[in-house]
């Protein structure tokens, strides 16, 4: 069916039954769905989440791997609408998306790769609260906002629908992981000791900001017995330089971050230790290595032959400090930290949310 | 509040209808970029050999198919690829450029996981845009997915040479019987004349 001559969208017009089931039915059918169900993107709601952004619906926010679908602003709304994002929160699913098709990011390689690395959303600015984004108790999961669910889900659907990055087709991934469902997060900003990921990514406080972690997962820390912050941050550093990190698979350790989720009474310890974040970055950077003697010979010889080992005989994470990036997130139960690892051949992009 | 009377079969409005609008982006078009082939002898070429120094069964291959092509007369060119962001990625694309644009015909392998498949027939396309014989070496588990990205990046004939799968953690001689056995199919995807 063509669409009618009085709307600016382009996107062809379906007609089934004004029925749940039907159109929860038609999404899977048609493979545009993730398994739950979706909101009818109808013109109304479109057009409502089209009017909270800058742009014309033909606006090219990326183009996006596998099949290099061109992401333009409508077909951003459309997937949108159906994830039940707040035209409020839109400007995020397209910040997200321009994240996304930098270059600098590697969708082509992160969204068809055996790994289960998918686009990890952190939040920072004066909106988290009003549009819901988490980034307490339950922020990588279980917290219910609508912000952080919907967006983190409006950008999955744009990757399966334009990208055409599906499970088992386009994307190898073997396993995948829960946040292939979407993950959006928050910084908890006022109970951080340091500036916002956002400000020392060139932002001011004031400006909504996300910034895409290609993530392989979250890998969870936990300690009560360090009573030192400098011997927990030594700890997470041993923790986070494990044998089977994709790190040591490359070359070198000189691409790609770590993201590591610190609850906020760690983060008051750590800010006590290392009053700026630099020192803690450094600190952990230091000790994020493993001695040559933990892989067995024949994998040792690998990283041998990559020039992987020092003169010491450690093997590096990472070759920069900031590599390592600490994001002050969670409950107030303390005990545990996540690390959000990483893809390493992928460098995170920060792109903020422009409103109409 | 008081229950509804039941309708009658005959006071049943119409179904109401819903009108929404597709989410997918439009099919790429399929006229496809044109592949090469050499249709002359390997002898006194320039042949191009691509790995990313990840997959040691490939690496061995490509030395054996070394020897091979300069008992054939031809010249090896061996280019390792490294990581594709950041500086290491300015190189990357340099020496991926360079490569493509200094050889007659090559092949970029080996695609034997996702992303590793994407760069390898990227690496490929590279080489065809330079109008020059190119194919892309994957095992077999990963033909499909090479074949998909060839498409979708407008080079839907590139030539694919597919292995057996898994090629890691073969015995070194089993590896260099499979880069014996794959050797002629090499050049007869290449369209090497005897």
């Amino acid at each position: 069916m063509t669409p009618p001559e009085t709307s600016a969208l382009t996107a062809e017009i379906l007609e089934l039954e004004d029925d749940p089931e039907a159109l929860f039915a038609l999404s899977l059918e048609q493979g545009w769905g993730d398994g739950a169900p979706i909101l009818p993107p109808t013109d109304a709601r479109i057009e409502r989440l089209l009017a909270a952004t800058p742009h014309p619906p033909d606006h090219i926010v990326g183009v996006l791997p596998p099949k290099n679908g061109v992401a333009t602003v409508e077909l951003a709304a459309i997937n949108a609408a159906m994830a039940g994002v707040l035209p409020a929160a839109f400007p995020f699913v397209l910040a997200a998306l321009e994240a996304i098709s930098a270059p600098e990011w590697n969708a082509f390689a992160l969204t068809t790769t055996t790994s289960s690395v998918f686009p990890m959303l952190i939040a920072n600015g004066p909106s988290r609260d009003a549009l819901g984004i988490n980034y307490r108790a339950g922020c990588l999961g279980g917290a219910a906002g609508r912000g952080s669910m919907t967006i983190g889900r409006a950008v999955s659907l744009c990757l399966r629908n334009v990208g055409g990055q599906k499970a088992g087709e386009t994307s190898r991934t073997v396993f995948g992981q829960p946040a292939r469902f979407g993950l959006c997060f928050g910084e908890w900003e006022e109970r951080s000791p340091w500036p916002s990921l956002a400000q020392r990514r060139g932002f001011r406080a004031d400006q909504d900001v996300v910034t895409v972690h290609g993530g392989m997962g979250t890998f969870p820390l936990a300690d009560v017995n360090n009573d030192s912050a400098e011997d927990l941050a030594y700890t997470i550093a041993k923790s986070i330089a494990f044998p089977l990190n994709n790190w040591y698979l490359e070359p070198t350790g000189a691409t790609g971050q770590l993201v590591l989720c610190i609850n906020p009474i760690w983060a008051k310890r750590f800010g006590e230790a290392f009053p700026k974040i630099e020192s803690l970055q450094e600190y952990l950077c230091e000790n994020a290595w493993q001695p040559i003697e933990l892989w067995r010979e024949a994998n040792a010889k690998i990283l041998r032959d990559k020039g992987r080992v020092d003169a010491k005989g450690r093997v590096a994470l990472v070759e920069r400090p900031e590599q390592l990036v600490p994001v002050v997130c969670g409950g107030l139960g303390s005990l545990h930290a996540v690390a959000l690892t990483s893809f390493c051949e992928s460098e995170m992009q920060s792109v903020a949310a422009l409103r109409a | 509040m008081t229950a509804a009377a039941p309708r009658s079969p005959e006071a049943a409005p119409a179904a109401r209808r819903l009108r929404i609008r597709r989410p997918t982006a439009r099919p790429p078009s399929d006229t496809g970029a044109p592949a090469f082939l050499l249709n002359r002898p390997i002898t006194g070429l320039k042949v191009g050999l691509r790995h990313e120094g990840s997959w040691r069964s490939w690496m061995l291959i490509v030395e054996e198919w070394q020897g091979f092509l300069r008992r054939d007369g031809a010249t090896p060119v061996v280019v390792q690829t490294g990581e594709r962001t950041a500086a290491e990625g300015e190189r990357t694309r340099a020496l991926v450029a360079e490569w493509a644009a200094s050889v007659d015909c090559g092949i970029s392998g080996l695609g034997t996981c996702g992303s590793c498949t994407s760069w390898s027939v990227h690496d490929a396309v590279s080489l065809e845009k330079q109008k020059r014989p190119a194919i892309v070496a994957v095992t077999e588990e990963f033909a499909q997915h090479a074949h998909n990205m060839a498409n979708h990046l407008g080079h839907k004939d590139l030539k694919v040479l597919v292995l057996p799968y898994p090629l890691e953690a073969r015995p070194e001689d089993e590896l260099r019987e499979i880069a014996r056995d794959y050797y002629p199919k090499f050049l007869e995807l290449l369209g090497a004349t005897r």
